[in-house]
């Protein structure tokens, strides 16, 4: 039924998008690209063949296409134990140090970069914290970049949030990183905190990062759930390379490191550190 | 009778749910080898608690699984607060943080309708008591693949707007009140 016109299937729609513009999705999972590319198809009343078509040639379209299939959504302080977990075990241990790297793979609409700012704020090593924040979606980056979202929508669920994660810790004002406008809709983020991000277009699924690769800490959030397990091995590959040693990853609170990297990381509570990994070498 | 030779359940529920999933748990043989996949819709603001409740009366491990996990016997997988949970093909778990549909997320839709693709006449799929339509499509997907599908008796129901919904899509291999659900699992050959 979903494929009538011409007999394309999403793999072979996928090696034409490879083919016509910078994105290589061949190594997503199967079922959420084959699901994200019928709803394109779906929500736009597209057959294979125009899709196809539309692809060729119209860049705009394109951009549309990658938006759609890396759609993800995040939230502020998402998983407030892991939240918690950083505040009082891990950012403190960095207190010594003059300068913090850290990058977020992934960052979507920006919730959770603003997250880890807010704590480095109320632990007072914001001024020292250099902060990358990547994603393949323009749309999502622009919308990060701002650090506006919809009051009526997250308001109260952000705020659940940024209580749980200062559990056992004397709770800032919320009003103090975000300006709220119910009568507008309107949630927005400290303007001197969205200017602090560097905030960069990069497809973690290409190559070599466009700035100084060595961090202390790497996010990279409910990413990876959409690769093959291949590609997962491959980009843990590289935040291990692009982490100092004793540096911190953080993923989703439901992916796992397959048996190679268990020795390359050690897991902390909902954390994972770079062990020393000479140990390791023959 | 039909074949009853499955390698997986699906089970769909909400409002009203975790007192029929959490009886059924406990009512199952403790060598109840089918791997039972629940999507089951959460209150909003009670995030975790549920994969702990589910555990006190199951003689079955009840856990939330990481994404790629194999799905293996003796098991009982909740799908996570606040994400999808996809069956893949080779038998695996796969979990995605994408938009909610029918306002749920974790969505039965997602579930049912991937395991239907995935499992197709090998799966059993149980829709129960719910608020929501979300459900009643993936219902559909797995008696459109060839599953076989049960559904709870709406008159047995909490809320019947979820059973009901489904049997606007299509007509059901067994209505049933949860003891019922309960001994025809039980009955199941291995």
């Amino acid at each position: 039924m979903q494929n009538s016109e011409k007999d394309y299937d999403y793999k072979e729609y996928l090696l034409i998008l490879k083919e016509c513009s910078p994105y290589d999705f061949s190594e997503y999972s199967d079922n959420s690209i084959d699901r994200r590319i019928k709803k394109i198809m779906r929500d736009q009343g597209l057959n294979m063949e125009e899709l196809v078509l539309k692809t060729r040639t119209e860049p705009d379209f394109v951009e549309q296409v990658v938006e759609a299939i890396t759609v993800n959504t995040t939230e502020l302080f998402r998983d407030p134990q892991v939240w918690n977990h950083l505040l009082k075990k891990v950012l403190p241990t960095l207190k010594h140090q003059k300068k913090i790297n850290i990058w977020h793979a992934g960052c979507s609409t920006g919730q959770e970069v603003y997250s880890l700012l807010i704590l480095l704020d109320h632990l007072q090593l914001l001024d020292r914290a250099e902060v990358y924040a990547t994603d393949i979606s323009k749309k999502a980056l622009e919308q990060a970049k701002k650090g506006h979202y919809f009051y009526n929508f997250n308001a109260d669920k952000y705020r659940e949030n940024f209580s749980a994660s200062f559990e056992g810790e004397s709770e800032p004002d919320f009003s103090k990183y975000f300006s709220a406008e119910p009568d507008k809709d309107h949630l927005k983020i400290r303007p001197d905190f969205s200017e602090k991000v560097h905030f960069i277009k990069h497809d973690l699924v290409k190559g070599p990062l466009p700035f100084y690769n060595k961090f202390d800490l790497i996010f990279c959030r409910n990413v990876l759930i959409y690769f093959q397990g291949s590609l997962q091995s491959k980009i843990v590959e590289r935040f291990h390379e692009n982490l100092f040693p004793g540096g911190t990853m953080v993923l989703g609170s439901h992916e796992s490191l397959g048996g190679f990297f268990k020795t390359k990381f050690s897991k902390n509570g909902p954390v994972y550190h770079r062990t020393n990994s000479f140990h390791f070498k023959y | 009778m039909e074949s009853t030779d499955f390698k997986l359940i699906v089970v769909g529920g909400s409002a009203g749910s975790f007192s029929v999933v959490s009886h059924i748990l406990a009512g199952l043989r403790p060598d109840f080898k089918l791997p039972i996949v629940l999507s089951l819709h959460r209150l909003k603001h009670v995030r975790s608690g549920l994969v702990e409740g589910l555990s006190l009366k199951s003689k079955l491990r009840v856990i939330e699984p990481n994404d790629k996990e194999k799905l293996q016997q003796n098991t009982v997988y909740l799908a996570p607060a606040n994400y999808h949970l996809f069956v893949e093909l080779d038998g695996t778990v796969a979990l995605s943080t994408e938009e909610s549909h029918n306002h749920s997320r974790p969505s039965i839709d997602h579930t049912l309708g991937s395991a239907a693709y995935a499992y197709r006449d090998k799966l059993l799929g149980i829709l129960l008591t719910g608020a929501n339509r979300d459900g009643a499509a993936g219902m559909k997907e797995i008696a459109d693949n060839k599953g076989f599908t049960i559904v709870q008796d709406p008159l047995s129901c909490d809320i019947a707007t979820m059973p009901n919904e489904a049997l606007k899509l299509f007509h059901p291999d067994r209505l049933m009140n949860p003891e019922d659900i309960l001994h025809f699992l039980n009955a199941l050959p291995g």
